[in-house]
């Protein structure tokens, strides 16, 4: 029995109920309402033959265009993220020079649409200078011209780095600004040198804020390798496009496309917790 | 005997306003220096000022017989480069107020990230020396834990480890307890005391009377970046001379 006294008859232990949300359920049920409608218009017209998209999904050319698309999104992170690194430590290096350099950079990459940039590289940037001439003592290394040089996925590239590096800058700037003045104190009482305090104590703290960030900023970038298909780099939506533009089978292939995107989100989701975890919050 | 730290003649000012106005402070090696005097003073700066954590405007400050942080060559002081700075601080243990524990780190990794990443130390040799650092400051048990998963006076102890493992001639601790609670001060105060008795050089920026009265060999006492009062710990308490100082004894009674 409980051990507590009979003095207290009145006070029975009654039973807690917590508020209950009956507004947030009644609006649920009509979200459940309206999917279901817009399921059953969806299913009722026929707006998709499933057929057509089984024959596309895993055809040979939709795969090549999502691997090229992932490729050229995972290469363009990994130069954005040292573009993005170099103007960030520019942009807190303190030189006046420096920091006006990084902040214009920033300023005009992030600043002007990605897809003017793609078409800038690939069509006015061989325009402005016509051939690549590289020599040494007399010596030619490069003699090219620029349109042979300057490929779509070239183009692409150097267009997708270079703007997503402005967006890197930014988050990476951030992480290391969240990183309090008292851990660069420390480091350096005792006896890092700012280099090594960086490279041991800052960058390794702004992780935490960056990864989740680039994260981010990656998944925007594999669907952003989209806008290539506009210079003529066979990705994934150049390809579901040249093969709707002869069938025909817009809302199949549109699909078939979505659906690699949606693989390629979920791909990077995955990679993005595993290396939270690595740096996790302290 | 030579001094381990020796201020001539510093000023530093901020804008128009001197944080330390020609303040000149001689240490010699083991003795025990309470840095007194309201907010504001510059006591945190003149220790900063020490690790050249912070520059200076005139003067000259030498730990073991070197110039810290400048070169003299004709009438110029050119401040040293970032290499040799870093290896003049070595030298010079310094412990926060707000303990600035490298917070990725484990308590080991705090005391092992200077020998290993400056001093060149072998990991094997750094784990041997941080562990036996910890425990010296009673935090065996903690080796392995997160600055985040320490009370405030564990982690100014794990601090107080992380400086000692350079073995540093000098230790400046810039008001070690004042972001504790009276509790977590006790503890703290008996590992800077350790410190004393095992003949550190000690400078202490504090508000503490514990530690300014009971262990400190001499008090400096500070206002508006003067040195206003310099004599030795009992005196001082019995006798002040500056109306500040005076103040500051009679508000402990």
């Amino acid at each position: 029995m409980s051990p507590e006294p009979a003095a207290a008859p009145e006070r029975r232990a009654l039973r807690i109920v917590h508020r209950r949300h009956f507004a947030s359920w009644v609006f649920a049920a009509l979200v459940l309402a309206f999917v279901a409608v817009v399921v059953s218009a969806g299913v009722k017209s026929r707006i998709l033959d499933l057929g057509v998209v089984g024959r596309y999904i895993f055809s040979p050319e939709i795969v090549t265009g999502a691997i090229n698309s992932i490729a050229l999104g995972t290469v363009a992170l990994f130069l954005a993220f040292a573009v993005g690194l170099v103007i960030a430590l520019m942009r807190v290096s303190g030189n006046p020079i420096l920091v006006g350099f990084s902040a214009t950079y920033v300023y005009l990459f992030r600043g002007t649409p990605m897809l003017i940039q793609l078409i800038f590289w690939f069509n006015a940037f061989p325009t402005m200078f016509k051939e690549l001439h590289l020599e040494v003592f007399g010596w030619v290394l490069i003699d090219v011209p620029m349109t042979r040089l300057i490929t779509p996925y070239l183009a692409a590239l150097l267009g997708l780095s270079l703007a997503e590096g402005a967006y890197m800058a930014e988050i990476i700037r951030g992480g290391i600004l969240a990183v309090d003045t008292g851990q660069r104190d420390a480091a350096r009482s005792i006896g890092m040198t700012t280099g090594r305090l960086m490279r041991k104590i800052v960058l390794p703290q702004a992780a935490r804020i960056i990864v989740p960030a680039t994260g981010n900023q990656y998944i925007m970038l594999l669907k952003s390798t989209s806008l290539a298909s506009t210079i003529g780099y066979l990705e994934l939506l150049r390809i579901t496009t040249d093969i709707y533009s002869a069938n025909f089978r817009v809302v199949e292939l549109l699909t078939v496309a979505a659906f690699w995107y949606l693989v390629m989100t979920a791909f990077a989701t995955a990679l993005q917790t595993g290396l939270e975890k690595k740096f996790p919050h302290r | 005997m030579d001094p381990v730290i020796s201020v001539q003649r510093v000023t530093k000012r901020r804008g128009a306003q001197a944080v330390l106005a020609d303040v000149s402070v001689e240490v010699p090696r083991g003795q025990v220096v309470a840095l007194l005097g309201p907010s504001g003073a510059g006591k945190s700066t003149l220790l900063r000022c020490i690790n050249h954590l912070d520059t200076i405007d005139e003067g000259r400050i030498f730990v073991e017989g070197d110039l810290i942080g400048y070169k003299e060559e004709g009438d110029r002081m050119y401040e040293l480069p970032d290499r040799a700075i870093s290896r003049q601080r070595t030298k010079v243990g310094m412990v926060f107020q707000s303990f600035n524990l490298f917070r990725h780190l484990t308590a080991l990794g705090n005391v092992m990230a200077g020998p290993i990443n400056v001093l060149g130390m072998s990991r094997s040799e750094a784990d041997a020396l941080a562990r036996k650092l910890l425990a010296q400051v009673g935090l065996s048990e903690k080796v392995a834990s997160y600055p985040n998963q320490l009370s405030g006076g564990q982690q100014q102890r794990v601090a107080i480890a992380r400086a000692l493992a350079m073995s540093p001639s000098v230790m400046l601790l810039d008001e070690p307890t004042s972001a504790l609670d009276p509790e977590l001060t006790q503890e703290v105060i008996a590992s800077i005391h350790q410190l004393a008795r095992q003949g550190l050089t000690l400078m202490i920026a504090t508000h503490e009377m514990a530690i300014a009265r009971d262990f400190a060999d001499r008090v400096l006492f500070m206002v508006h970046g003067e040195l206003v009062e310099d004599a030795p710990s009992a005196e001082f308490f019995r006798a002040p001379r500056h109306e500040r100082a005076k103040q500051f004894v009679a508000r402990q009674e």
